[in-house]
């Protein structure tokens, strides 16, 4: 996963938010379930798989971080 | 057009819009035109939970034990959460369904709906552990300059648009005289009443309920009124619910999902949307300034919560595709999020780990794998 300003980790089986949050990079969130949307980031490439079904509004090029994982390199506008 | 309970024309409610199409006929949800709503109200009736089962009696000395400024705080955020509810509780119920047209939509106000007064019976809950009578509370409510003026804000909208509602289908669409005074009905300004007022609705659910989550976690997280906590946070987590659900409206319409006359009066209004944004953000940090007005607490002060209504607000606005207007771009209460994080419901003390109910879910499909860890 590569994020804006350049920092690159891989990630793990957990959710990406997750991720994130081990490498201590402050992300928003609320349910971590996916319904509330507050971890709502845009997407520059890649692709994901969600963990559960997302309720929350996503619009084209953005993802959720609290249920998702990642399908292939990934770059977010974090 | 007038209402009717049980619309007799056999209309085809997948090509309807989610508003000012056919009145509903039959509940069916094996077809949907819009399947979220349905996700939601499964979701939603999978929180359901009731104000007694949590147990707030410990409340009461951590109450008395408060200073003065505190008691101030902790009562006046409770009296805006009653308002709040009191308002949500009804409102979306008599200004919507009239005029909603699919069934999935008009399943979601009502369950919506339901849960505010799930909240309301909890703040009664809650004041009757304090004060053996809660009465005073619940009538400075009404008399309190500082809730009315908000309660003015808050049910303008929608007692604007349940009115010309009101109007349109006793009357229908022209000019009438309605006691002396001449109202114009058409379905465009029809329309826009029903836009702002879900922004207005959207703002209530995205900022407003913030401010006073905020307050009682600053309690909770001093290991005060945490009886109270618990039911915040039960009420937050349906609340951010409830926020999915008119982002998902707002954003049907901007994207031009749904009605598009809607999506020309997303863009044509887009500017009092952003007002009513603001203008909440603005009163909340009024708000902010009378809950500390006698002094503030541990943990959390006026201008600490002034930037966290901000910092919501670039979040909340960002969603429905208003910008980010606030210079703010980390979380000044880093701590409110543990609070919001739906895992950490507790609901009753056996349910450590799951806070939905889930009813039915057993298993009826049983494969061979299943057995593999046990021996004989």
């Amino acid at each position: 996963m590569t994020l804006r300003d350049g920092t690159a980790f891989s990630t793990s089986k957990d959710t990406l938010l997750d991720d994130l949050e081990a490498h201590n990079i402050a992300i928003e969130y609320h349910c971590r379930e996916g319904f509330c949307g507050a971890c709502r980031c845009k997407i520059i490439s890649g692709e994901v798989d969600y963990t559960t079904d997302p309720l929350a509004f996503i619009d084209d090029d953005e993802i959720l971080p609290c249920c998702t994982v990642a399908m292939t390199d990934l770059t977010l506008d974090i | 057009m007038r209402y009717t309970t049980f619309n007799q024309e056999n209309n085809d409610f997948m090509t309807e819009p989610m508003f000012f199409g056919n009145p509903v006929n039959v509940a069916r949800y094996d077809q949907q035109k819009h399947a979220i709503f349905e996700k939601l109200i499964e979701k939603q009736i999978s929180f359901f939970w009731r104000p007694e089962e949590v147990d707030v009696s410990k409340d009461r000395a951590d109450f008395q034990a408060l200073s003065d400024a505190e008691k101030h705080i902790f009562i006046s955020n409770l009296k805006y959460q009653t308002l709040l509810d009191s308002v949500q509780g009804r409102s979306p119920n008599i200004a919507f369904l009239p005029i909603i047209s699919i069934p999935e939509l008009e399943t979601w106000v009502e369950t919506w709906s339901f849960f505010e007064t799930i909240h309301s019976r909890s703040y009664t809950h809650i004041l009757r552990n304090l004060f053996t009578d809660p009465s005073s509370v619940f009538g400075d409510i009404v008399d309190n300059e500082q809730i009315k003026q908000r309660a003015t804000d808050i049910s303008r909208y929608y007692d604007d648009l349940i009115f010309a509602t009101q109007v349109w289908q006793t009357h229908g669409e022209g000019t009438h005289d309605i006691n002396g005074e001449s109202i114009t009905i058409n379905m465009r300004e029809l329309k826009k009443k029903l836009y702002l007022c879900m922004n207005s609705v959207n703002a209530l659910e995205a900022i407003r309920f913030y401010v006073s989550f905020a307050c009682t976690f600053a309690f909770a997280e001093r290991e005060l009124m945490e009886g109270n906590s618990k039911i915040i946070r039960l009420i937050a987590r349906d609340e951010n619910l409830h926020l999915t659900s008119t982002q998902h409206i707002l954003n049907l319409w901007a994207k031009g999902k749904d009605d598009p006359e809607m999506a020309e009066i997303a863009k044509e209004c887009e500017t009092e949307a952003r007002a009513i944004f603001l203008k909440a953000v603005e009163q909340e940090k009024q708000w902010a300034a009378y809950l500390f007005a006698n002094g503030s607490m541990i943990g959390l002060n006026e201008e600490i919560l002034c930037q966290y209504v901000e910092y919501i607000a670039n979040q909340r606005m960002a969603a429905i595709g208003l910008g980010q207007p606030f210079d703010i771009s980390s979380n000044p209460l880093p701590w409110m999020n543990n609070y919001l994080h739906s895992d950490n419901v507790q609901v009753a003390p056996q349910e450590a780990e799951i806070s939905s109910y889930l009813v039915g879910q057993i298993d009826s499909e049983v494969s061979a794998e299943d057995f593999d860890e046990f021996e004989l």
